[in-house]
């Protein structure tokens, strides 16, 4: 107990002493009590108004100068005071601090709270966005950069990747959005400025498309010379031969050409596939019937479906895709094997399977074999044909289709190649095509 | 609902259902916006498959609509907002509205450029068409900012953007008679562009009817059929 206490005791023990010694002496101990104790009371009531006053006004005067208990609380109202002014002006350095490195980094940051409004953007975001300082405070995010794919990205919160979009202005932008989550519920979101890679990437796409273009015209030609030379009855019969293997190899030119072309087109297309309802179960029998009409394939083709459901998309792509499938499937299957084709539907989305009994994918190739031109064994493709494009090909368009590729396989026994479709792709009643 | 003050801006604090409702009003706008750039595009760059998808997108644009209006409406019948969040509700109405018909001025522009797409492209390649068809964008664009930020200055920025729309709507389509004349070979594409360049003047006007909407919701004044200049005046007098 201290010493402030001590005195208070002492002195209200002294002062009912005094009293009560009066009121000894005098008579109507009780009056003198009862005055002591008032005046007592009227001392604390004045020192308690004087304490609220200041307490009410602490920025603008001085505390009271008072003793005794009152001092004791008075002062450590004070301290307190100090100490929290103490914390602020710290916690606004420490604030500064990270805002000045913000605002230095290269990339747009912009601060969002839980529902995605603007609490904070760094000069970079408002140079990048055309963001308002002041005004823009407080708004969603989404109110103002509108674009479909920022919108979808940020419904369906893959946050682990970026999304690219155009941004409104002349000179085509494209901006580098990815959001990161931090804290409770607060998010950042990164801003970067792609448009010389985005251009970049075009021209290296629209000189890929240029070329197999014009090297198609010229090829044209030369197919069209050897088509008629084959069939010139008074060919010398050494040429047959020779003339067979040159039209084999143009052909497997304009088949690489094709491909290429293709993959460019689904390259440049975008990022989603279109909405129309594809029949699947048609297109894998159509599928499954050029595969039978080969010259060379496996003796066993089946056809699976297990669902009468479809999917979701752009048709050609899709039949693409498939088609890839099962030409290497029959590519790189013997003559006595077989080859399954399967669609089925479950918790997970849709899929098409296409399994063989062939020769089977080492693994140390697995994780490249979508790799343009990629080849397991140069040799061997070389001879069966194919452009080295066909899984290239696969992948890009499912993934416009929000698909996966999923590829299983032992060397010498046989592989499975698996089109994983995310059920919102997946049409369950199957819809007559729009027009 | 308070005016916190009488600046361009107004800060406030909508309850949740009306914010949701401007959120939904302004994706519309953005796919609304996507679906214009790409219709111009298609024109620009003779390509078809563009053209067709935006054609097939006004679909989605038009369930938008339905879908808002849906909202709009249960807003009215449950909450019965009065003052401020009413301008807001009665223009988001309208708003989604010019939305739909800039979708569907959209959706003609698509089915143009995918017909043209398969015809040889002119002399100028449609640069007269494309710079229009940009600024028609930007005023679009800018509205609709002027919407999400309730921003009544700006909104009457963009309605005078109007004119020049519409002045250089005027010298294409003389241009395009001028074609015609010369050469009679020319008249179907001279048509067909006739018919863009108008689509496009259109939306530049459903544009400005936005922004007449964000105008209405700030300052409670209707200023549609006002001139552009009386319009200023009415709202510099209320001490913006």
């Amino acid at each position: 107990m201290n010493s402030a206490w001590f005195y208070v005791i002492a002195r209200v023990a002294l002062t009912l002493g005094l009293a009560a010694l009066g009121g000894w002496i005098f008579g109507g101990i009780g009056w003198w009590l009862a005055a002591v104790g008032g005046g007592y009371l009227a001392y604390h009531l004045i020192n308690l108004y004087r304490l609220n006053r200041w307490l009410r006004n602490r920025a603008l005067v001085e505390p009271p100068n008072v003793g005794g208990i009152w001092g004791e609380v008075i002062a450590q109202i004070v301290r307190l005071d100090r100490r929290k002014r103490f914390h602020k002006r710290r916690f606004i350095r420490v604030f500064r601090e990270l805002r000045r490195s913000a605002a230095a980094m290269p990339d747009g940051v912009i601060m969002l709270t839980a529902a995605r409004e603007i609490q904070w953007f760094n000069r970079t975001a408002r140079r990048l966005l055309e963001l308002k300082p002041k005004l823009d405070i407080g708004l969603r995010i989404d109110n103002l950069i509108r674009v479909p794919e920022f919108l979808r990205y940020l419904e369906e919160g893959k946050f682990e990747s970026s999304v690219v979009v155009p941004v409104h202005a002349e000179g085509g932008t494209m901006l580098s959005l990815q959001i990161v989550p931090y804290g409770e519920g607060g998010q950042f979101l990164f801003a970067r400025d792609v448009t010389r890679q985005a251009q970049v990437e075009a021209m290296r796409r629209d000189f890929v498309a240029n070329a197999s273009h014009e090297l198609r015209t010229p090829l044209t030609v030369i197919m069209g010379y050897l088509d008629t030379l084959a069939e010139d009855p008074g060919l010398d019969d050494a040429w047959q031969a020779p003339l067979a293997e040159m039209r084999r190899q143009a052909e497997r030119m304009n088949s690489i050409l094709g491909d290429l072309l293709e993959l460019s087109r689904l390259e440049a297309a975008g990022s989603t596939a279109g909405d129309e309802p594809v029949d699947v179960g048609g297109l894998l029998s159509l599928l499954r019937k050029e595969a039978l009409a080969a010259a060379a394939r496996p003796r066993e083709i089946v056809l699976k479906l297990e669902s009468d459901a479809q999917l979701r998309g752009t048709a050609s792509e899709l039949e693409s895709a498939f088609a890839n499938l099962i030409q290497n499937a029959v590519r790189y299957t013997p003559d006595n094997g077989r080859i399954e084709i399967r669609w089925w539907i479950d918790a997970a989305g849709g899929h098409v399977a296409v399994s063989d009994n062939g020769i089977g994918i080492a693994p140390e190739h697995l994780p490249r074999i979508t790799e343009r031109f990629y080849r397991v064994d140069p040799g061997r493709s070389r001879a069966t044909g194919g452009s080295g494009l066909g899984l290239s090909i696969v992948r890009h368009a499912l993934q416009r289709h929000g698909a996966e590729l999923q590829i299983v396989s032992e060397e010498g026994k046989g592989s499975t190649f698996t089109c994983q479709f995310p059920p919102e792709r997946v049409l369950a009643k199957p819809q007559r095509a729009a027009g | 609902m308070e005016t916190a003050d009488l600046s361009h801006h107004i800060s406030r604090r909508f309850n949740e259902d009306l914010e949701s409702v401007r959120a939904r009003v302004l994706a519309m706008g953005g796919f609304v916006e996507d679906q214009l750039q790409k219709a111009v595009t298609a024109l620009v760059e003779a390509n078809s498959v563009l053209g067709q998808e935006v054609v097939v997108g006004d679909r989605k644009v038009n369930d938008m609509e339905v879908a808002i209006d849906e909202e709009c409406s249960r807003i009215l019948a449950t909450r019965s907002p009065a003052a401020g969040d009413l301008r807001v509700i009665v223009a988001i109405i309208k708003t989604i509205t010019d939305l739909e018909r800039i979708g569907d001025e959209a959706d003609k522009i698509g089915a143009i450029a995918a017909r043209l797409a398969g015809m040889e492209r002119p002399a100028d390649k449609y640069r007269e068409v494309k710079h229009l068809g940009r600024q028609v964008e930007q005023m679009l664009h800018d509205a609709l900012d002027a919407f999400a930020r309730m921003d009544a200055k700006a909104a009457l920025r963009v309605a005078r953007e109007d004119r020049t729309v519409d002045e250089e709507y005027d010298a294409i389509q003389r241009q395009c008679i001028t074609f015609m004349m010369e050469d009679p070979r020319q008249i179907r594409r001279a048509l067909d562009v006739m018919w863009v360049v108008r689509a496009l003047e259109r939306i530049g006007d459903h544009a400005k009817n936005l922004c007449e909407y964000v105008i209405y919701m700030v300052h409670g004044k209707d200023v549609r059929h006002t001139h552009i200049d009386d319009i200023e005046r009415e709202i510099s007098a209320r001490g913006s």
